[in-house]
């Protein structure tokens, strides 16, 4: 990783936790979901503050160059993320489904009443 | 016992209120609730004009999450059997009881009725029963049960099930995972034979080019089900 690219990636992180914070404080993103994101931002400064880390890993894992592993800490993070997000999804369909039917079966006791005080 | 029929619609105008008359004078005795499953022809309009007893569903949940509402108004309004026919005409409401039958007798937990049994009426397509013979022998491997019918959704369930559908049930294509789903728990299931006819209206909600998908994904749901619950034994 050259100095230049490493000024650049620190700005564009500086970026990304300028955005998650704002969004955090107009309440846009909800705190518990918003902790992977600090999660992977944080991870991602450590990287590249200290290149050494990276090296370590890049070492144990066999990759040649240092921006393949950034490369691979980043993709990781996306795959969890949008893991994450699936599974927030799948939750709130289901949570969706029970208020449908709820207020369907709430819909038929008005309506059973209504008939009642009207006779 | 309280009986009630669960009749889930999806754009069945036409279709829906000749079940309901045909299932009035085969057994009055017992109850029914439409589940209008937010259709987008008439048949909201068509319940609602001809005083039928119906819920409607204020956004389409797919054929699972409408059979469930009806199960939950079935555990809430103390029924001790539910019954499921569908909404298009297909099964023929003079077999109904002997569909309850067995359940009312405390012989099962769960009657399915089966058109391959005696194989009279309307038997399906050539690739459907292909389709459903292989989910058969999936259900067959994966449960230990025989269920030659896997697809119908023609059935009955006692209070147990009753309650346990209105707590959990599968969303699209739920009828053979249903089935596993019942077996896992330790429900004994019985499949008596009954006669079906072809769709008078509307389309089936299983399309050509969704059959792949229906496959694959009914499949997996039937394994991820044996595999997630170990076997009760009753």
């Amino acid at each position: 990783m050259t100095g230049t690219l490493r000024v650049i990636l620190i700005v564009a992180l500086l970026f990304y936790f300028i955005i998650v914070f704002f969004l955090l404080k107009k309440r846009r993103l909800a705190l518990k979901y918003s902790l992977l994101w600090l999660f992977m931002g944080i991870t991602m400064t450590m990287l590249v503050v200290f290149p050494r880390l990276l090296e370590i890993f890049c070492r144990l894992f066999g990759i040649a160059d240092t921006m393949n592993g950034l490369f691979t800490f980043a993709i990781g993070f996306i795959l969890m993320l949008l893991m994450a997000l699936t599974s927030i999804v799948s939750k709130q369909s289901d949570r969706i489904k029970e208020l449908v039917q709820e207020s369907a079966l709430m819909e038929k006791r008005v309506r059973d009443l209504e008939k009642e005080i009207q006779k | 016992m309280k009986v009630l029929a669960i009749i889930p619609a999806y754009n069945e105008e036409k279709s829906i209120l000749g079940v309901i008359q045909k299932l009035n004078s085969d057994c009055a005795e017992i109850d029914y609730l439409v589940v209008n499953d937010c259709s987008r022809d008439n048949t909201l309009y068509v319940l609602e004009n001809a005083s039928v007893k119906y819920v409607s569903l204020p956004l389409n949940l797919g054929i699972g999450g409408g059979i469930q509402a009806g199960y939950k108004f079935a555990l809430r309004n103390d029924y001790d059997i539910a019954v499921q026919i569908d909404g298009d005409g297909q099964h023929d409401t003079s077999f109904l009881r002997t569909v309850t039958k067995p359940i009312e007798s405390g012989e099962a937990d769960i009657v399915i009725g089966s058109r391959f049994i005696d194989k009279q009426g309307f038997q399906s397509s050539g690739m459907r029963r292909i389709g459903i013979r292989f989910l058969s022998l999936l259900i067959q491997v994966c449960c230990g049960i025989k269920v030659h019918d896997v697809t119908s959704g023609f059935r009955a369930v006692n209070r147990k099930f009753i309650e346990e559908y209105a707590k959990e049930y599968p969303i699209d294509y739920p009828e053979p995972e249903a089935i596993v789903k019942a077996s896992v728990q330790g429900a004994r299931i019985l499949e008596v034979p009954v006669i079906m006819k072809e769709r008078e209206n509307g389309t089936s909600s299983i399309s050509a080019w969704k059959s792949v998908y229906y496959m694959i994904k009914v499949s997996l749901a039937i394994i991820l089900c044996r595999l997630s619950n170990s076997r009760k034994e009753h």
